[in-house]
């Protein structure tokens, strides 16, 4: 009884809303709608995207965790920060109750190459998207965002080669400051200076040492070189605010100008300011807003496409923008917005 | 009123008041604040942690839990010697990297790199041992060099291997159990925790290796003069610390494969945290496995509930420094105070009220009217004795009686002369009796049930009895045996005065006014002992009766003789003989007519019977006034009481002026005089009995007589 009376009523609104739009004429026929807008909206609802850094408070983390934080904001969805203050034990714990606590998606930034890939194995194998941001785990998820270290490691070799390399009037000598041995940013830019110094016999590296991300230790480290090498040539240090310690080293001893100080880092406004003091002669920058933007597509790509772990590998190695004297380009730089 | 009475009397009859100082005198009530941080951190992270309760979850905590468990018992262990480690953290990125390299580098087999591993932390351990066990260095500052130099040789390592270290990914079933698996839900980490601890707690509280690190922990050179071999107990110590350190390691290594240089850095702070957290002496000789396990588990639970709560960098560490130095102020503020609030509550009156005394007046018209009969009693070994509870003759005329300073002195002589200490057993003898064979039974307060054979040799009968499981109190020891008697059949009964006190304090048992007491068999054909009656209030004096089918027994505070029942229709019930006495009774012996006679050590007197009626009066005096001024019941004047079997008075004999002879606890009767004894006493007194079979001697009515 209620069926056929509603179908009665269907059939008699269709007729009525014919005639309507009959009468609108051709306005209303013209209207397209964007099949993909309200999917996209959906996407993001009751998701929730976990980020595990190595540490906040230092503009790398603060910047991708600002974008994120931005886009949850626009889209509603959930967002959630760990933060193990550099410890990768800690980090380990936090990583193991994330797995547990099954958000859609664990952005992961690895302390080194090995802690976390068991766990992000697991991470996957429970139904988790990976996304591991700038420092790479031996275990590839489905998304890498970040930099192309070895790029960053020939790059830097390069300059070190046209500074101090022959005919360069120069010792030759430079040193190379690490972050923690086996944290992806050493591994891969060790490999890439050595693809080009391998082949430049002149460059005497005459320290290559680790200081853990730590602008004391690295200061400490380029003191030491200094002294027992007065002619030294470059230092090439892994990460800008570490090597803030080097080039601090570097002014302290009279050197500044002499010993050049090359660096990489996430482009913030510390590097360009650093570069228009002369402290830093070069920075190789991976544009933290880039990443972020990157990263955020990335989680808007996994939330609308649905994928799955082990659907895809895929690698988006942040475009290279470069701070030095020569073209100083303040726009290069970013700063926090809070 | 009555119903106010009624209801006093039903509060103290069944709130257990006396529990509380029973459970605060344990000894793991020290672990009390640590189990109560516990169990609240606990709660809150499970109220505000999602999942936190689910079984992934716990499993994951399990296996984070055996590493550092593994290391605080490490650390817990060296402690308890009087030592630190403060090396650990470095020696466990040491033998992390070890096993590391051992199995990715060198392509060692399992089997054959985690023994290695061990070796290898033992071999750290004992270079540690060795500075400080043998060569005396201080512990903080040795074990604070080899962290720097362990840790260097770590960093040497890393700049060296760090990517083929961590390159490698070893694919092996039996590694990934270690590092990842379970059985029926147990971590294999938290397995292997376990049965360490347990065999840990065996060690170090059942096994004389444990005892000796807690001697030396306690009093090195003490523990040196007992002969215990410090220097290497002490190596030992780090020996063993380095090996759980390397098992842990092994763990570690297992689940995350990571050669991180920040691995077991700082590590020594938070593993003395839950050290001193759970309880373990920094000072050294006080902890157990338990309290490590606490400790460790309230440090895991407050750092990685941080991590999880989402707590940001230095936030999440000053929020654990306050929780712990708040934790720790607690701790060290209760293990100072506890003896003092147990000295404060442990003393708990209850309801007790005792019907009118008769009165002593003369010219009352009771049977116990004061005389001045004693008077005429003698003093022997007057000055040279201290505390003859008991007294008791053999057939020779010897009289035997215990002192104060754990002898049996034996005078002998036609006037009791000679004096010779006949045994030596240690602690205070207090009632007497000879068993068929001539052996001189004896209980001894704080040690039990004794033996001393005719040639003086002494022997232990008991000094336990089953235990009740629902007791708080450790009842199978025996704190006060009192006096005891034989029957025909060689059952020794022997009472024992309360089981709350000790007897340097047995007084004090008399604020409670509770059946603190017991009255326990020993069988002297099986020697095997139980307890036969519960909740006596004091039970003191205990003579069997002439026909051996009872026992007749005085209850101190309770002011009454009973009868318990051993043979015939009535076996095993208990019967009131003289109800309500004007006194305390104390010991009950034969006497030469069939009667009995029976010790009053203190007369009543109105006050304290008030006062054992308002128990909240005498909690409250307990708790704060000074012992010296307390009211206690009167022990300084009694008499010598005769009986018979229907509990009727027949004779006192009195002391007037309680110069003679005050404070009778015992008298016996002997070939027409009566043996005077009293706990306090430097004297035995002699009385001269009138119309007294002057050939009956004591033993004689029990074995019959010799030829």
């Amino acid at each position: 009884m209620l069926k056929k009376f509603t179908l009665k009523k269907l059939l008699a609104l269709g007729f009525a809303s014919t005639l309507t739009l009959g009468m609108l004429g051709s306005a209303a026929n013209a209207e397209l709608i964007d099949e993909l807008r309200e999917p996209y909206i959906q996407s993001f609802k009751g998701k929730k995207v976990a980020f595990l850094p190595i540490a906040m408070g230092f503009d790398l983390t603060e910047g991708w965790a600002e974008a994120m934080k931005a886009a949850s904001e626009k889209h509603g969805f959930e967002f959630v920060i760990r933060d193990p203050n550099w410890n990768t034990n800690a980090g380990t714990q936090a990583l193991t109750a994330l797995i547990a606590e099954k958000p859609d998606i664990i952005v992961a930034h690895n302390p080194d190459v090995q802690s976390y890939a068991r766990l992000l194995k697991k991470a996957e194998k429970a139904g988790i998207n990976v996304i591991q941001v700038n420092m790479k785990s031996s275990y590839s998820t489905n998304v890498y965002v970040g930099a192309d270290w070895v790029e960053i490691g020939e790059a830097g070799a390069q300059e070190m080669v046209k500074r101090c390399g022959d005919g360069s009037g120069t010792s030759g000598k430079v040193a190379i400051i690490q972050g923690p041995l086996t944290g992806a940013a050493s591994v891969y830019q060790v490999k890439g200076v050595m693809n080009i110094l391998d082949q430049h016999k002149e460059i005497k590296i005459v320290a290559n040492q680790a200081a853990d991300w730590d602008a004391s230790k690295a200061k400490a480290v380029t003191q030491t070189v200094l002294q027992q090498h007065p002619d030294l040539c470059a230092v090439f240090g892994f990460w800008d605010v570490m090597t803030l310690g080097a080039a601090a080293a570097v002014k302290e001893a009279g050197q500044t100008g002499k010993v050049s100080v090359l660096t990489n880092g996430g482009g913030n406004q510390m590097a360009c300011d650093n570069v228009k003091s002369g402290a830093f002669d070069k920075v190789w920058s991976y544009d933290v807003p880039g990443q972020s933007r990157d990263l955020v597509s990335m989680i808007k790509m996994i939330f609308q496409s649905n994928a799955k772990p082990g659907d895809m590998r895929v690698a988006l190695y942040t475009p290279l923008k470069v701070i030095s004297r020569e073209a100083f380009d303040p726009s290069i730089c970013w700063s926090l917005k809070k | 009123m009555a119903s106010a009475n009624a209801f006093t009397r039903a509060r103290y009859k069944y709130f257990p008041d006396h529990l509380i100082g029973e459970l605060l005198s344990k000894r793991w009530m020290e672990s009390a604040v640590p189990t109560v941080i516990l169990v609240g951190v606990f709660g809150y992270l499970s109220l505000n942690l999602p999942h936190y309760l689910s079984p992934i979850n716990l499993m994951d905590l399990g296996r984070l839990y055996a590493e550092f468990g593994l290391v605080v018992l490490a650390m817990g262990l060296v402690m308890i010697g009087g030592g630190v480690d403060l090396s650990i953290g470095s020696m466990f990125a040491l033998c992390n990297i070890a096993m590391l390299s051992l199995i990715n580098m060198f392509g060692w087999p399992l089997w054959a790199a985690i023994p290695a591993v061990l070796v290898f932390g033992a071999a750290l351990g004992a270079v540690n041992g060795f500075l400080i066990g043998y060569l005396k260095l201080r512990a903080f500052l040795t074990t604070l060099v080899t962290l720097i130099i362990y840790r260097a040789i770590v960093d040497i390592g890393l700049m060296n291997f760090a990517v083929e270290i961590s390159g490698g990914f070893l694919e092996s079933e039996a590694w990934d159990f270690i590092g990842d698996g379970d059985i029926f839900g147990i971590p294999s980490g938290l397995i292997a925790f376990l049965i360490l601890a347990v065999i840990g707690h065996v060690m170090l509280s059942r096994t004389r290796p444990g005892w000796h690190v807690m001697a030396i922990g306690g009093a090195r050179r003490s523990a040196h003069n007992a002969g215990i071999a410090v220097k290497r107990t002490i190596c030992l110590t780090y020996v063993v610390s380095g090996v759980l350190t390397a098992l842990a390691a092994v763990f570690f290594a297992a689940r995350l494969g990571s050669a991180g240089s920040d691995v077991g850095s700082g590590m020594e702070v938070g593993v003395l945290t839950a050290a001193v957290l759970g309880g373990i002496s920094l000072g050294g000789g006080r902890g157990s496995v338990a309290k490590a396990i606490m400790g460790g588990a309230i440090v895991l639970l407050v750092t990685n509930g941080m991590i999880r709560m989402g707590m940001e960098g230095g936030s999440s560490s000053l929020a654990l420094g306050i929780i712990l130095l708040f934790a720790v102020g607690i701790d060290v503020k209760w293990l100072k105070n506890r003896y003092k609030i147990i000295n404060k509550v442990y003393v708990s009156p209850s309801y007790l009220e005792l019907p009118d005394a008769p009165s002593p007046e003369k010219g009352s018209g009771t049977p116990y009217e004061v005389n001045d009969r004693l008077k005429t009693v003698t003093a022997i070994g007057l000055g040279t004795i201290e505390g003859p509870e008991d007294v008791i003759l053999d057939h020779n005329d010897n009289l035997f009686a215990g002192t104060r300073h754990g002898d049996i002195i034996k005078f002998s002589g036609p006037n009791f002369e000679t004096q010779e200490t006949f045994a030596h057993i240690g602690g205070h003898p207090l009632g007497m009796a000879f068993d068929p064979d001539g052996n001189l039974l004896t209980c001894v307060g704080g040690m039990g049930l004794y033996g001393v054979k005719p040639s003086g040799e002494v022997y232990k009968l008991t000094d336990e009895t089953n235990r009740t499981w629902y007791s708080i109190n450790d009842d199978s020891r025996l704190r006060l045996a009192d006096d005891l008697d034989i029957t025909p059949d060689g059952q020794v009964y022997f009472s024992e005065a309360t089981i709350r006190y000790e007897m340097h304090s047995w007084p004090l048992d008399s604020l409670e006014g509770r059946g603190n007491g017991r009255i326990i068999c020993h069988d002297l054909n099986t020697n095997k002992t139980h307890t036969v009656i519960r909740d006596l209030i004091f039970p003191n004096g205990i003579c069997t009766s002439f026909d051996g089918k009872s026992i007749l027994f005085a209850e101190t505070w309770g002011c009454s003789i009973s009868r318990y029942w051993i043979d015939g229709p009535k076996r095993g019930k208990v019967e009131p003989v003289i109800p309500n006495l004007p006194g305390y009774p104390d010991n009950i012996n034969r006497s030469s007519d069939g009667n009995y006679w029976l010790a009053l050590v203190g007369m009543r007197t109105p006050t304290f019977d008030l006062a054992m009626t308002m128990p909240a009066f005498r909690r409250k005096m307990a708790r704060r006034v000074a012992p010296d001024e307390w009211l206690f019941p009167n022990i300084n004047s009694g008499c010598v009481i005769k009986f018979n079997e229907a509990g009727e008075i027949l004779d006192v004999l009195w002391d007037l002026g309680g110069e003679n002879h005050p404070m009778i606890t015992s008298m016996r009767e002997h070939k027409g005089h009566l043996y005077l004894g009293g706990i306090s006493n430097n004297r035995v007194g002699r009385y001269k009995l009138e119309n007294a079979d002057p050939d009956w001697v004591g033993i004689d009515s029990y074995w019959g007589k010799k030829s």
